[in-house]
């Protein structure tokens, strides 16, 4: 600590502060005390006043601003959610782990974190039930340190199948071990076959004696499982064949201890229940300490039906999770998307209404595809009376097989844009951003089939699915046969390795153009499908917008969009995408956009490739010049080959500015089909 | 008592249609939230179709099942997006009860179980899901359960119609798996589904005629 040697007798009248605190006592009190750590005595003799003065110095500083007091962001998002927990659900105590948990699944973090907060709820003499899963089993293996005397562990239920880890067994001795327990089973199965060979077991001496234990659990740790189609409840062998094929369940949002609940928490009463051995909902609810430990959106649902139904008297969650809940209780929460917080601004200004060049909103897509029809007649002409349905002029060698694509208004130039020679036949054009319906793709299919069949190329929405699903299943009826295909270059909107999950963006054009080149050399409907998903797994896009684009419908923007920022792996219909992000450079979003497709794509030295800068239609082309120049910059610090640029307007979402980026990986047969000549008014070489 | 006929079924489409128009905004706005924003244009307009068709076969005392089938093409024909294959094939599922056999009013929970088979079949979709399956199944409970506890028609339809709002009211505790909301996952908590609040606007639509018939 300094002691200023100026510090002297002759010091009566007060120092003035140092230059730097610009003649401000309060400042410099606040940093002598904040800063340099000083008590309040020690800063009393070097500014040369009183204590009580200094005092008063900082608490002015606090209420002038000078000095803030702030409680670490996490800290007090957890602290928050868990007291509106507990309020709202009546609990006894609430523990809610950082949502930001680094690379630790989040499994092992809830379970860690119940560990820690074990001392608290379970004592030496408690008897304790546990259910299975695994997050029970993580809880289980994490709490090592705590040791109790003459305490009891029992398994909640029967067991299951070995062929998994976290089996109802597996959970209960592993708890035993850890916290110093003695270890009751249940020796029997969690479902036997029959409600009578339930009845003979619960008879069985040893296993009476295992049930009676039950009844004296005073606390319990349980999980829950939903019952979406990925959880782990239906692979585990807990259940044989399906729940919910089961009517009676059809209700069921969740299962605890082998027990299903609806949305409100009441038990639902099923076949299985007289089978099922372990301890019932009724008998959990009336022990003293229930303890739920779950995390994960999937997992929001049962949850709160469990919090609903008293079922809980501690959760243990991740701030994620207990936002949903509160969420979907209808809590209004400051920032309905929390990862946002540290980087958009919370106030977004609201844009209204945009000018467009529209006479009356209904008629819009009708009369733009009218000026299209207009503009290029020698590419395009309308099947029957709707210009809806639109066929390719171009006169088509006999035995073609006929390519139908189609999708919403609102990309134009797609997709009316990408028929006519050695591209699709035919587009079925819909409402904004909404499928056609089937029977005008069925008009498109007769119109294409030449008695070769018929390939359906459109992207992958549900709407788009069920249309030309009913369309397929039309035209088939009259005789003809379709294949379909689905386009999902988007990457950004699935995790990995799922890319059958993609939307169907800018990529698809290639899809056409490759597919389209496939039927002129007339290959076989087989041989176009093959070669048209080889095309689109062999594509990929990652599109990013900077403005919401507005539909003609409303005129105003389809979402907001902070001033500083950026929507990252952004459709093509304004949904969010994945990401919200600060704005930053072109050349950091392009290298932003390459490092995901590169890693995604594993691309390697001297692979080949096409590429398609794309605008969505309010990004003038200077810019995607920028965006290419960086883009061919990467490619060539790889050593990629770029054999076909195309940049422009493709694939557009009305004037929404921003752009995409698709890399097509080519190999021979690619390469060849992509090279041929077509004839679209958007395309054509 | 009363059988569902083809004019009452013609007087139910053309309240759908009124109704629906009226809330094209709401449903718009509801969509907006997890979705593109189109559902309330294409639930008002899909209507709007469907009525126009029946003008078609207006005063020809057309069958009940006549009726579901012109639906049915409406949608088919003029509505794509997503609830166009689904209401045309649930229309469709209940088209072919009809031509099966006659309905009492009171026997509205078939009619509504068809159509939602037909929903869920082309949808893929189940109770839970965030759909509008969840305003038109304990529709067709609810209505069973009146009709066995011996409610008249007016009644029976007043059940499906309770349970499908407090259905779709319950969309807002679930998370979307299917159609563009599902990719949402978590953010579309706390959000109505739209297409289960129309599904609980077409019932009352049911209510409306069945009460004031």
């Amino acid at each position: 600590m300094p002691h200023p040697k100026k510090r002297t007798a002759k010091d009566t009248q007060s120092p003035k502060p140092p230059l730097r605190f610009g003649e401000d006592p309060l400042l410099w009190v606040s940093w002598l005390y904040y800063e340099e750590g000083l008590t309040q005595g020690e800063i009393a003799r070097i500014v040369g006043a009183s204590r009580p003065t200094v005092n008063a110095y900082l608490a002015e500083a606090r209420t002038k601003g000078i000095v803030s007091i702030a409680i670490s962001y996490e800290k007090l998002r957890s602290t928050t959610l868990s007291s509106a927990l507990t309020e709202r659900f009546g609990l006894d105590d609430c523990l809610i782990i950082p949502g930001e948990g680094g690379d630790r699944a989040l499994i092992d973090r809830l379970g860690s974190a119940t560990a820690q907060a074990l001392p608290r709820v379970l004592h030496s003499g408690d008897t304790i039930a546990i259910t299975w899963g695994r997050t029970m089993l993580s809880v289980a293996d994490a709490a090592k340190d705590l040791h109790l005397r003459d305490a009891t562990v029992v398994q909640a239920t029967g067991g299951t199948t070995a062929t998994i880890p976290y089996t109802p067994e597996a959970c209960a001795t592993r708890l035993a071990d850890s916290i110093g327990a003695r270890f009751v089973p249940i020796s029997a199965p969690a479902i036997v076959s029959s409600p009578e060979a339930r009845r003979i077991l619960e008879q069985e001496p040893v296993v009476s004696e295992q049930l009676q234990m039950l009844g004296q659990v005073n606390r319990i740790l349980f999980g829950l499982s939903s019952l979406r189609p990925t959880s782990t409840i239906h692979s585990s062998g807990f259940f044989e064949g399906s729940i919910q094929q089961q009517a009676q369940y059809g209700q069921a949002i969740g299962s605890l201890a082998g027990r299903f609940i609806d949305g409100t928490g009441a038990i639902i009463e099923g076949p299985l229940g007289d089978r099922t051995i372990g301890i019932g909902l009724d008998a959990l609810r009336a022990i003293e300490t229930r303890i739920l430990v779950s995390g994960g959106y999937d997992k929001v649902p049962p949850m709160l039906a469990a919090l609903r139904g008293n079922y809980v008297t501690v959760l243990v969650t991740d701030a994620a999770t207990g936002e949903g809940i509160l969420r979907a209780d209808g809590l209004e929460l400051d920032s309905p998307r929390p990862h946002l917080k540290e980087t958009a601004p919370m106030v977004t200004p609201v844009r209204g209404r945009r000018k467009q060049f529209i006479n009356r909103t209904k008629n819009a897509v009708d009369e733009a595809l009218e000026g299209a029809l207009m503009a290029y007649p020698g590419h395009i002409e309308k099947i029957g009376d709707t210009v809806r349905a639109i066929r390719a002029v171009a006169q088509k060698p006999p035995g073609k097989v006929g390519i139908v694509i189609g999708g919403g208004a609102g990309h134009e130039p797609s997709f009316l844009g990408f028929v006519g020679r050695g591209l699709p036949d035919a587009v079925a054009v819909g409402n904004v951003f909404a499928s056609p319906p089937p029977d005008r793709v069925l008009a498109c299919a007769r119109d294409a089939d030449d008695g070769a069949g018929v390939l359906f190329i459109y992207g992958n929405y549900t709407g788009d699915i069920m249309n030309f699903d009913m369309a397929a299943e039309l035209a088939e009826a009259n005789g003809i046969t379709v294949r379909s295909i689905q386009t999902t270059d988007d990457i950004a909107s699935v995790s990995d390795n799922d890319r059958a999950a993609g939307r169907g963006i800018a990529g698809s054009i290639f899809v056409f153009k490759i597919s389209g080149a496939a039927s002129a050399r007339l290959y076989s409907l087989d041989e176009c499908e093959r070669i048209a998903r080889k095309a689109n797994a062999s594509c990929y896009t990652i599109g990013v917008a900077l403005e919401p684009g507005s539909s003609p419908e409303t005129q105003r923007p389809s979402f907001q969009l902070g001033e500083a920022d950026m929507e990252f792996g952004v459709g093509v219909h304004g949904e969010p995408g994945a990401l919200r992000q600060p704005m930053t450079s072109a050349d950091r979003i392009v290298d932003q956009i390459c490092d995901r497709l590169f890693e995604e794509m594993a691309l390697n030295e001297g692979d080949r490739i096409a590429v398609l800068v794309n605008s969505f239609g309010g990004t003038p082309m200077m810019e995607l010049f920028i965006l290419n120049r960086r883009l061919n910059q990467r490619l060539a610090k790889r050593n990629i080959t770029v054999h076909k640029s195309l940049v422009g307007n493709f694939f557009t979402s009305l004037d929404m500015v921003g752009a995409s980026v698709t890399l097509l990986k080519l190999d021979e047969e690619l390469t060849g089909l992509l090279d041929d000549s077509c004839e679209g008014f958007a395309y054509s070489q | 008592m009363d059988d569902i006929d083809g004019q009452i079924l013609i007087d139910f489409f053309r309240a759908a249609a009124t109704r629906l128009d009226m809330d094209r905004q709401r449903l718009c706005a509801l969509d907006g939230e997890i979705g593109d924003g189109d559902h309330g244009t294409s639930m008002a307009n899909g209507f709007a179709a469907v009525s126009r068709r029946l003008q078609q076969i207006k005063g020809q005392d057309p069958a009940p099942a006549q009726v579901m089938r012109y639906a049915a093409s409406a949608f088919i024909g003029e509505v794509g997006a997503t609830v166009g294959p689904l209401y045309a094939t649930g229309f469709l599922e209940a088209a072919r009860l009809l031509e099966e056999r006659r309905l009492a009013t009171t026997d509205l929970a078939e009619l509504i179980d068809a159509i939602a088979r037909g929903i869920a079949l082309r949808g893929d979709a189940c109770l839970g899901d965030k759909t509008m399956l969840d305003a038109w199944l304990p529709a067709g409970q609810a209505a069973r359960d009146a009709a066995d506890a011996g409610a008249g028609a007016a009644q029976v339809a007043r059940a499906a119609a309770e349970a499908a709002l407090r259905g779709a009211q319950a969309t807002k505790g679930m998370i979307a798996s299917r159609g563009r909301a599902a990719r949402l996952q978590e953010r579309n908590l706390g959000h109505l589904d739209p297409g289960a609040a129309s599904a609980a606007v077409i019932l009352e639509a049911f209510e409306e005629t069945v009460t004031e018939a």
